[in-house]
């Protein structure tokens, strides 16, 4: 637009808000060569920096423009600029004038003494003001009331279930006119699909947001508690009812009666993992009703999907090892309420392996996926203590055949397959739950301990030996609530050897057990310090949850934002990241 | 590229015969030659006006014979009286004998018509037969008419298994079995373009059924060791089988969407070897059972799916006919559970699959009899291959 468009009529949002006011709208004066525009207060400035580059790749594709925010300590130097849209070498090399600005703020301003010219001869798009107003909701004039709406693409029907509490609250807010427009639906945006995932996230987890990409909200603010709970907190209540099952048969069984374990430990450890259960659930169930798009998100992740699991076989972990003064026999049909979700996931699940184009095992097989299989030989498991036989028989085939070609699709570690991680993590203790919880399985359904249940013990112990003797190189990852999860297997290696030692009962399976059951004990009590420690010390217990924030589409001008991120990071990590980015 | 035969396009207008099948078969000619001629005029893959169905038939019209001897066998085993007194097996008993002979002769007259198309094709197309040799999906279907021999002599009224023709018959038809075993196997692990991760597709059950089936047979003939070396034949490559199918490799996705139906095969495959397993160990011990569920399983998974075979269902064609022979072989798998384990449920769920594959059954060849063109070998997903293949060959 040349100046003369400037005295265009301007719509009527534009004449309530200053240009001053409002984030990444620029406010260019082209006859004035010092006039460019400092935006107001600097104090979250990098925050708008990640949502404008990240709103600005929403907008449509006629509308190219970037901006980019600077962010700077002192209030002057907020610069915002619009790139026009032919990419020519001048442009590129205007916004490589300003991408360090906390090195040097005089340079700055001189950079920007010197675009004006340039700018004032060049046809711009505008940034569009309105729809980054509306993007963040908060710097409008009669801002008190507004409500922050950054979150909300991931709040159920996008937000609107909110403003309908508050609204039944007697708290109407003021964007119900300005959001008429429906400017809310052009920005949401659609579940990424699964490649997406792979590309923009890295670790064993796919928890960490390689340097190239951007995340949909603001990384250095907190978001609110309920988007920041993930789903593998029920990784907790596994970890804990684990062990209520692991005092239960130390207790009960005859030959650790040596040890005259009191039935306390698996009272009290029931309890609390019943209480843990419902909190949990209680929490996620909102997080459900409130933020139903990011648990969408979490459910199209690679790695979280599995962890969708975890409550059914939480539930079942706790009927296991429900204490005896409590119940002896349970009524069959609460196996069969139990199992019923499970048998859904997993119709839908297995069934994306086999037929899906995008979630084909070969692409997505990681150590989680073993979590989708134990639940099968579980429900196996309590279905034959409580005296069934077909179902028991139906779920352990079923768990058998698929655990077979996970098996072996993890174990061939195709090039295919990236998210096994090339060091160790305590993810991989998870190998280590199929096969020992399946020999519990099999001895209970066939009646004793024959070679059936020998075998894949023998496989889960050599596996469990072959990573505790590593365990060196499970030092240095940042601690996780997905830890709790992997703690379980150890747990169930241990109930498996004693199980074992009932049927070959002598000194080595003995202290093997106790062995075992001691290591398991001592590494639930240390992450439970780990976990208090960072729940109320570091208070960090649940950060910002970046896996399910990313974008839809790369972001442009990867390596800008690379080299952005760099000037904090290391530049070994610079390059690798601008290496994978320059795969496309 | 031009569309070509070469110098093996004849131009004789043969008179397609329909594949109808009633209880009075009959042999009628569809079409005459020039709508044979605007018929073929419209198809994009063809490759001129004067196409002989001969070219275009393939093996997978033997989907229609495995069908019919699957179904042949499955009511005689209801038939049978160890059956448990329930109500289905009372409505099969009222049903007089002679029917059940009757559906035989029809599944026989069926594979002896196909078999003799086919051998004609041998005879006057045989660059077109080596090309499907060559095919992933076709070569596959070479089983076919085998397996239906076996399961025709399995369900015969006539003959006993202790008899000496069917000793006979049972080696006349195992043979090919194990010679094409012994080919397409060794292609698997050997040959670099026919590697297992390029061309595994569920029709590759196929070759792991004729295995089980042989088995079964042997097995019920009284000869142990050839039952049991031809089920471990099977299971094996079953394992290795199924381990890749659900990998699901990049190259394996060259299944077109016509061919959809074919996914059915993965419930026929645990469904045999059970069935196998019961005939060998004479009882329908865990094994069995655990093959029975996973069959069970996945044919929920599958019927739960129904926008995986959206796709193929909008226009009739034969690959339709790949629906009825695994629910058959999962409704006789249902009825040995029951037969094994008595109660209510194991009953309820053999009527409700023996029902299924009937009335499957029944709403197939009703399908051919009123859309016989659609069925004949045009505008058919191998019609393409068969010609492509030609030109390279």
């Amino acid at each position: 637009m040349e100046k003369n468009d400037l005295q265009v009529e301007i719509p009527s949002v534009l004449k309530q808000s200053s240009c001053q006011n409002i984030r990444g709208f620029d406010c260019v004066d082209c006859e004035n060569g010092n006039d460019l525009n400092p935006l107001g207060n600097t104090t979250s400035d990098k925050e708008s920096n990640e949502e404008s580059v990240a709103s600005s790749e929403n907008t449509k594709s006629d509308r190219e423009g970037i901006v980019i925010d600077i962010p700077s300590m002192t209030s002057l130097s907020s610069l915002s600029l619009s790139l026009p849209s032919s990419p020519s070498g001048l442009h590129i090399g205007q916004t490589k004038l300003v991408v360090h600005p906390e090195k040097c703020k005089n340079t700055n301003q001189n950079n920007s003494l010197n675009l004006n010219p340039q700018l004032a001869t060049q046809k711009q798009y505008r940034s569009l003001p309105i729809l980054l107003a509306e993007r963040t909701g908060r710097k409008l004039v009669h801002s008190d009331t507004v409500r922050d709406s950054r979150f909300d693409p991931f709040k159920t029907w996008s937000g609107k279930l909110e403003r309908k509490i508050s609204n039944l609250r007697g708290k109407p807010t003021q964007e119900e006119d300005l959001e008429a427009g429906g400017t809310n639906k052009h920005e949401i945006e659609e579940a990424p699909g699964v490649d997406r995932y792979f590309d923009a996230l890295e670790g064993p987890e796919l928890d960490i947001l390689r340097a190239t990409e951007v995340s949909v909200l603001p990384e250095d603010e907190k978001w609110p508690f309920l988007l920041r709970f993930p789903v593998n907190a029920f990784g907790m209540c596994l970890g804990v009812s684990s062990q209520a099952i692991l005092w239960k048969t130390l207790n009960t069984s005859p030959v650790m009666s040596f040890l005259h374990i009191s039935p306390m430990p698996n009272l009290i450890l029931w309890w609390a993992s019943l209480v843990l259960m419902v909190l949990v659930s209680f929490v996620y169930l909102l997080k459900i009703v409130f933020y139903f798009e990011a648990v969408k998100r979490e459910y199209d992740h690679p790695v979280r999907v599995n962890f969708f699991f975890a409550p059914w076989i939480a539930c079942l972990f706790l009927t296991l090892g429900v204490p005896p003064s409590i119940a002896v026999n349970l009524q069959p049909f609460i196996w069969y309420i139990l199992m019923a979700p499970i048998l859904l996931l997993e119709l839908k699940i297995y069934g994306q392996w086999i037929s899906n184009g995008q979630r084909r095992l070969s692409k997505v097989a990681n150590p989680s996926n073993h979590l989708s299989i134990v639940g099968n030989f579980v429900g196996a498991l309590l279905g034959a203590n409580m005296g069934l036989k077909e179902g028991p028989i139906f779920f352990f085939a079923v768990g058998l055949a698929h655990y077979m070609v996970l098996f072996v699709t993890l174990y061939q570690r195709l090039p295919t397959n990236e998210t096994l991680p090339k060091e160790l993590h305590p993810v991989f203790f998870l190998f280590v739950a199929a096969p020992s919880v399946a020999c519990m399985a099999w001895a209970k359904i066939q009646g004793d301990f024959d070679y059936g249940a020998k075998i894949p013990y023998f496989i889960a112990l050599f596996l469990y030996m072959s990573l505790a003797v590593r365990v060196n190189f499970f030092r240095g990852f940042r601690f996780s609530l997905s830890w709790w999860a992997y703690t379980f297997p150890m747990t169930g290696a241990s109930i498996a050897t004693i199980t074992y030692t009932m049927a070959v009962t002598n000194i080595v399976t003995r202290s093997l057990s106790l062995c075992l059951s001691a290591i398991s004990t001592f590494t639930v009590s240390t992450l439970l310090v780990y976990t208090i420690i960072h729940a109320f010390v570091l208070r960090d217990l649940f950060p910002n949850d970046i896996s399910i924030a990313i974008t839809k589409k790369k972001p442009k001008f990867r390596k800008m934002l690379a080299q952005f991120r760099s000037s904090s990071s290391d530049s070994k990590d610079f390059d690798s990241s601008i290496a994978k980015g320059l795969e496309f | 590229m031009a569309p070509n035969h070469g110098p093996f396009t004849k131009t004789n207008h043969q008179i397609p015969i329909s594949t109808r099948h009633q209880p009075t078969i009959s042999t009628t000619g569809v079409s005459t030659g020039t709508s044979t001629r605007t018929r073929d005029s419209n198809i994009v893959s063809a490759s001129g006006t004067d196409l002989s169905i001969l070219t275009q038939f393939h093996a997978g019209y033997f989907r229609i014979s495995l069908a019919l001897c699957s179904q042949a066998l499955l009511w005689k085993t209801l038939a049978e009286p160890t059956t448990d007194a329930h109500a289905l097996s009372g409505i099969v008993r009222t049903i007089p004998s002679f029917a059940f002979i009757l559906l035989w002769l029809i599944a026989l007259l069926t594979l002896l018509l196909l078999c003799s198309l086919y051998m004609i094709r041998c005879f006057l197309r045989f660059r077109n037969v080596r090309a499907e040799l060559a095919h992933h999906v076709g070569m596959n279907y070479l089983f076919a008419p085998w397996i239906s021999f076996l399961l025709l002599l399995q369900s015969t009224p006539f003959l006993r298994p202790s008899s000496q023709l069917y000793r006979v018959l049972w080696c006349a038809f195992s043979v090919p079995i194990i010679a094409l075993d012994v080919k397409i196997y060794g292609h698997w692990f050997t040959q670099g373009k026919k590697f297992l991760s390029m061309v595994a597709n569920p029709t590759s059950q196929i070759t792991v059924i004729g295995n089980l089936v042989g088995a079964r047979a042997a097995a019920k003939m009284g000869w142990r060791e050839s039952a049991v070396c031809m089920f471990s034949l099977g299971i094996t490559h079953y394992l290795v089988l199924f381990v890749t199918l659900y990998q699901r490799f990049l190259g394996s996705d060259s299944l077109p969407a016509m061919l959809r139906p074919v996914f059915f095969l993965f419930i026929a495959a645990p469904s045999m070897a059970s069935l196998a397993w019961d005939s060998i160990s004479s009882s329908f011990d865990i094994s069995c059972k655990m093959l029975f569920f996973l069959s069970l399983f996945l044919f929920v998974s599958l019927v739960t799916r129904p926008a995986l075979f959206k796709r193929s269902m909008r226009r009739f064609s034969i690959a339709w006919w790949a629906y009825s022979f695994p629910l058959t072989v999962l409704a006789l798998a249902a009825t040995a559970y029951a037969q094994d384990v008595k109660g209510v449920m194991p009953n309820v769920l053999m009527l409700v699959l023996s029902v299924l594959s009937v009335v499957v059954t029944i709403a197939l060849m009703v399908f051919t009899a009123f859309k016989t063109h659609d069925i004949l070998p045009h505008d058919d997903p191998f019609a393409c291959y068969s010609i492509v293949r030609h030109i390279s060959t």
